[in-house]
């Protein structure tokens, strides 16, 4: 994380640097790659300077001490814990480079925007070869039978392990054996790959608890040992999972000030001025009226979804949205219709049909329909079709509820998600849902619409008279972050942009010439005790977080592509799937990656969360990860892929060291 | 028949003979082949009526096969087809209902009335409307744990080390060490094998149920459980049985007439559950446990306890109705409480056997498909249970705080106090004219209650006293219940002033409905 020094006044219209600097700052790390030889050795032999080495240097808040446990907390000094190129004089870094890693260069950036000129992109799935396919089915074929065979004969000689799933003592099997057929068999065999307990931040890195098994996965014994690795993972978009920085020195104040909980649900006396005031942010973040924050993500669907239909009207959901979605459509007791996912013509033809046909049997017209997307889909990482679906929604009077859980921070030129990417105003869509979770690096989520809409949710939602509230620490790291995405207003324009905030006049705002981002916050809105590192408050640190998460999204996906992989998803997308089909293989390259000697943590997903045959890993690629990260996982993918024999992408391929030399043309070529 | 026909089908026939013999070969050389084709044969020959029937059979089969992949409404008979003019006028004139009612006048009050607090919460906090400084007797802070010196230190040495999200699912690298302490520290403070967390205390239950609860399953349960309870029973899509509130004499009935309804029909033994509250979120009364087990164990159900109020209130150290009643915790399959009210952090938790934990740590949704909670909120939650486990006065304080406001505001006129004695949520609604509650059907207009007992709220807001409503979802629960007024007794006020905040609410309800009179 490159910052200008303090002492030099930042500007928070400059955007870019200029190329000039770029070179001379290349220059430069060839220069002091001797430098940082020798500094490696140094630092390989005396643990004790590190704390005093440039590249750790954290804020202002934390002590020496506490440096030191951090760091002597992992013993090996494997290429995770230390920038590849050593920082010069002039750039000063407030990250620990475990959680946030080092990355000065300004080529490896990229602006994440949809080109209008080009239609928007139709999801192509790219099919494996047959004899994959054929043996993807014979190895679960292989699976079945020997689960079958293992529990017939399991039933009546170790009847211990059974006891579940057997009526005893007049009580019936607490769950049977066909529904849990294929946790028991299929999933245990690769349990080591899931539920992995970690310790620390959930950062560029993370610690793994080191653990075995004797038994086949029944228990896992921990050894007690550690193990430090890159974490391509975690929802952690915009690298806001730290421990330091100018985020936890916020909640840290806001713990000392408001402790950890506010005692109650909303509606009965557990409100506090921290939850009015980052509603207020929230909306004005998204660019809606108004918004309502609950203290869990998945609540936020399954307790509101409800209180927006009702009786006679109809769901129209995508067939891929997230559980929370389906739970929430469940609660609400209203007729559902799933469209093919992203397709927009399967959505048309569904509408024709709902609004021509009715209600089933007694023809009456729907009351509402409501047609629920997600903004980036968190199993294929495909985008939504946005324009189309608005123009639609024109044409078919739907309404239009938007889960943002993946896509908001993470997408758009201004980090505001779908609508920022497509460049289409947010108000044009009725419902507004995301979460803080990922790319805030909090927890919860927000509904965010018309004052109207959201008043009503806040009464007869499920959450506000039942769910606790959001806990103060929470709420803060999320005005923290968001107030650091957007930037906090100078003080001479707050009252300007504090009329702003009245529903006609923030549209305009948002639209406001190029170089205003749209916006911004006003210091009235943030709490008075909150103060943000200039770099926060100015934006210029989120700016760069956003622009590092489109470069190596799209990195990741190219670099993947050229190697010969099949991915899904759009190329922004910081969740990138690649491709393994056979379930063997799916533990395979989960343990082949951790146990490299700088072991990569990644996500394995299979049936049923995916269809039988398109079992795959799912990367999470983050702002907190450098360029060499990204090369690093890309050589992990080249030599597993290479072993499991996982490449059978069409089109062009480039060798490993050629993905790594052109990164940046790669990524600017699509 | 003419020659040339003869003649000119003569290649046709050939070929059709050549290709049948190749098929037949064909067939025999797959392995097990003989057998099928002398089975075929052999019933064929015994009875040729039951070649056709298997034929019809198979066909039969194929297309259901093949229907149930491609059913539309399309195919109903309740489909009317349309031409593409006919849909787009049809697509015109269709006007949809606004997406939301607009919220009422009295909705609307009720809404802006809602108290937001300065500052952090506890005992005294400071509104922020006013800017004054009023006594709390409606958040929930049992224990007093809220601004704990030792859970805010704990919290931020947390902070320092993991951050505040975990930024994933448990499943995937969302299981932090700090989980597993809480789970395990839930688990011996409560004495079962293992618990699991769920990051919301209201997402906790109604997430539990449907784990365990299928189609076909039987739930007994309580007439007024909690609305998460009633959403966990909806989704779980099991058939219920209700039994009349806290009335035990009542779920044995229901429990009889289950079993003898099975007896009559013969049917398979399914899974049965009893659902039930420790101490009922919706008006304090408290169950009686050790009956409860007995029932259970009697009649082989399993029971779903909700100890969301009981747990970190009840009991000697907070442990919950299980110490209270002296029950073994693993005599309970699933004991759901909430890390969020008891423990003064955020989340809940289901404790069990280490297979019901399992069991939902794949199948519980709300687990499953949601983040973990942060960090630092486990560990909050552990230092609140130490802080129990070493305080047991605590408890004692707030026991002496609940019978000094019952004390005040039994002797109040015009309000009935609802629930058990020592429940530490303490409901009072208006008294009928009939003086009794006996009635099965009380008469009572539920806006105009909701309306005095708003007064009453903000009358004693005015005068220093902060309270709430029982907020209910008016419409949505399955029983209506009447209106009331909730106080939530806290261990952190000293009895004198909790006895002085009672008076003020005392005072409050003889102004208001003094006024009315």
């Amino acid at each position: 994380m490159a910052l200008n020094p303090p002492s030099r006044s930042p500007s928070i219209f400059k955007k870019k640097k200029s190329f000039s600097q770029l070179s001379s700052m290349t220059t430069a790390a060839s220069y002091l790659s001797a430098v940082h030889q020798a500094d490696t050795r140094a630092r390989s032999h005396d643990n004790s300077s590190i704390s005093s080495t440039p590249a750790l240097s954290l804020s202002s808040s934390v002590t020496a001490s506490s440096e030191d446990t951090v760091l002597n907390e992992d013993d090996e000094s494997n290429c995770l814990s230390y920038p590849f190129t050593p920082p010069t004089s002039e750039q000063v870094f407030t990250t620990v480079h475990m959680e946030f890693g080092h990355c000065a260069n300004e080529a490896y950036r990229c602006v994440s925007k949809h080109d209008y000129t080009k239609p928007v992109e139709e999801h192509t799935i790219e099919e494996p070869p047959y004899y994959i396919l054929l043996t993807t089915y014979i190895s679960y074929l292989i699976l079945l039978c020997f689960g079958h065979m293992r529990d017939f004969f399991g039933k009546r000689f170790t009847k211990s392990y059974f006891t579940h799933l057997m009526p005893h003592d007049g009580y019936a099997p607490l769950n049977s054996d066909f529904d849990s057929f294929y946790t028991r068999r299929l999933k245990r065999r690769m349990d080591d790959c899931f539920s992995q307990p970690v310790t620390g931040v959930a950062g560029r890195t993370i610690v793994i608890l080191d653990r075995y098994s004797t038994d086949n996965n029944h228990t896992q014994i921990f050894t007690g040992g550690k193990t430090r690795a890159l974490n391509i993972s975690s929802y952690n978009y915009l690298g806001f999972a730290q421990a330091r920085g100018g985020c936890a020195d916020a909640v840290e104040e806001s713990i000392r000030r408001y402790g950890v909980s506010t005692c109650g649900t909303r509606l009965e006396s557990g409100s506090s001025e921290l939850h009015a005031s980052a509603e207020a942010l929230v909306a004005r973040f998204v660019g809606m009226e108004d918004a309502l924050i609950s203290s869990m993500g998945f609540a936020t669907n399954s307790t509101f979804i409800p209180a927006l239909v009702g009786k006679g009207s109809l769901v129209i959901s995508d067939e891929l949205n997230h559980a929370s979605i389906r739970v929430g459509v469940r609660h609400s007791n209203v007729q559902v219709r799933m469209f093919k996912h992203n397709d927009m013509s399967s959505l048309e033809s569904l509408l024709r049909e709902v609004i021509s046909q009715g209600q089933p049997k007694t023809h009456r017209p729907w009351k509402k329909i409501l047609v629920i997307v997600e903004g980036l889909y968190s199993m294929e990482g495909t985008l939504v079709n946005l324009p189309r679906i608005v123009e639609l929604k024109q044409k078919y009077k739907f309404f239009l509820f938007v889960d943002e859980a993946h896509s908001i921070g993470a997408l758009g030129p201004h980090g505001r998600g779908v609508t920022d990417y497509f460049n289409i105003p947010p108000r044009s869509i009725d419902v507004l849902m995301g979460t803080f979770t990922k790319s805030f690096g909090a927890a919860g989520g927000y509904i965010a619409g018309p004052k109207v809409l959201i008043d009503a949710l806040r009464l007869r939602g499920h959450s506000g008279p039942y769910a606790e509230a959001m806990a103060p620490p929470v709420l803060t790291q999320v005005v923290s972050s968001m107030v650091s995405i957007m930037g906090v207003a100078p003080s001479s324009q707050s009252t300007k942009s504090a009329l702003a905030l009245s529903p006609a006049a923030s549209i305009d705002t948002l639209k406001d010439g190029a170089e205003e981002l749209p916006g911004m916050a006003p210091a009235s809105m943030l709490p008075t005790w909150m103060n943000l590192h200039p770099t926060l408050a100015d934006g210029s640190e989120a700016r760069m977080r956003i622009r590092r998460l489109a470069f190596n999204s799209r990195y990741l996906h190219q670099g993947l592509k050229k190697l010969g992989f099949i991915t899904y998803g759009h190329p922004f997308s910081p969740i990138v799937p690649l491709l393994i089909f056979n379930p063997g293989k799916m533990s395979m390259f989960s343990r082949m990656m951790r146990s490299r000697s700088t072991p990569i943590v990644v996500v394995v997903v299979a049936y049923p969360a995916t269809p039988l045959v398109a079992s795959r890993v799912r990367f999470c690629v983050s702002a907190a990860h450098t360029k060499e990260d990204i090369d690093m996982v890309l050589r992990a993918c080249d030599e597993v892929g290479g072993i499991l024999d996982l490449k059978h992408g069409l089109g062009e391929r480039w060798g490993i060291e050629e993905v790594c030399k052109r990164a940046v043309e790669l990524v600017h070529s699509v | 028949m003419d020659s040339s026909t003869s003649v000119a089908l003569e290649p046709l026939l050939s070929f059709l003979a050549f290709s049948l013999s190749k098929l037949e070969s064909g067939f025999y050389r797959i392995p097990g082949s003989a057998v099928v084709a002398r089975y075929v044969k052999s019933s064929h020959q015994n009875d040729p009526g039951r070649t056709i029937l298997e034929l019809i059979l198979v066909i039969f089969a194929i297309r259901t096969l093949l229907q149930s992949r491609t059913r539309t409404d399309r195919s109903g008979k309740h489909f009317i087809k349309f031409s593409e003019k006919e849909i787009d006028e049809l697509v015109d004139e269709w006007a949809p209902e606004p997406l939301v009612q607009p919220l009422s006048e009295w909705e609307q009050k009720d809404l802006s009335s809602v108290p937001v607090i300065a500052g952090p919460n506890g005992p005294k906090p400071k509104l922020l409307a006013t800017g004054k400084v009023v006594t709390n007797l409606a958040s929930f802070n049992f224990a007093g744990l809220a601004g704990n010196e030792k859970v805010k230190e704990r919290a931020l040495e947390t902070l320092q080390k993991y951050g505040l999200g975990s930024c994933g699912p448990p499943g995937f690298y969302g299981t932090i060490d700090v989980h597993l302490d809480l789970e395990r520290d839930i688990a011996e403070f409560l004495g079962t094998e293992a618990s699991i967390l769920y990051s919301q205390g209201f997402s906790t239950i109604s997430s539990v149920i449907p784990a365990f609860c299928k189609r076909g399953d039987i739930i007994v349960a309580d007439r007024s459980v909690n609305f998460a309870i009633q959403k966990g029973i909806l989704i779980s899509r099991s058939t219920v049985r209700w039994y009349d509130h806290n009335d035990l004499k009542s779920l044995e009935d229901t429990l009889i007439s289950v079993e003898k309804e099975r007896k009559k029909r013969k049917g398979p033994l399914t899974r049965r559950f009893i659902i039930t509250e420790g101490i009922f979120e919706r008006d304090g009364e408290m169950v009686d446990l050790p009956k409860l087990v007995e029932l259970k164990l009697k009649y082989k159900y399993r029971l779903i306890l909700d100890e969301s109020v009981s747990f970190g209130t009840m009991g000697r150290t907070g442990r919950g109705l299980t110490e209270l009643y002296n029950v073994p915790a693993s005599q309970i399959d699933m004991l759901v409480g909430s890390v969020a009210n008891g423990l003064c952090s955020a989340g809940g938790f289901c404790a069990g056997s280490a297979i019901v934990v399992d069991h939902q740590r794949i199948n519980g949704t709300s687990f499953v498909f949601s983040a973990s909670m942060p960090a630092l909120l486990a560990t909050s939650g552990s230092e609140a249970i130490t802080f129990l486990r070493n305080n047991p006065s605590v408890l004692l304080n707030l026991q002496d705080n609940i019978r000094a406001i019952r004390a005040v505001l039994e002797k109040t006129e015009g309000i009935t106090l609802l629930g058990h004695r020592a429940s530490p949520i303490i409901h009072f609604c208006l008294r009928t004219q009939q003086q009794s509650l006996s009635v099965t059907q009380p008469t009572y207009d539920y806006e105009a209650e909701e309306r005095i007992l708003q007064d009453i709220v903000d009358d004693a807001i005015a005068n220093g006293v902060l309270l709430t409503r029982a907020k209910h979802l008016h419409g949505q629960e399955m029983v209506e219940s009447r209106p009331t007024i909730r106080i939530a007794a806290t261990a952190a006020l000293t009895r004198k002033e909790v006895e002085k905040a009672a008076g003020v609410v005392k005072a409050s309800v003889t102004r208001i409905l003094s006024k009315r009179r």
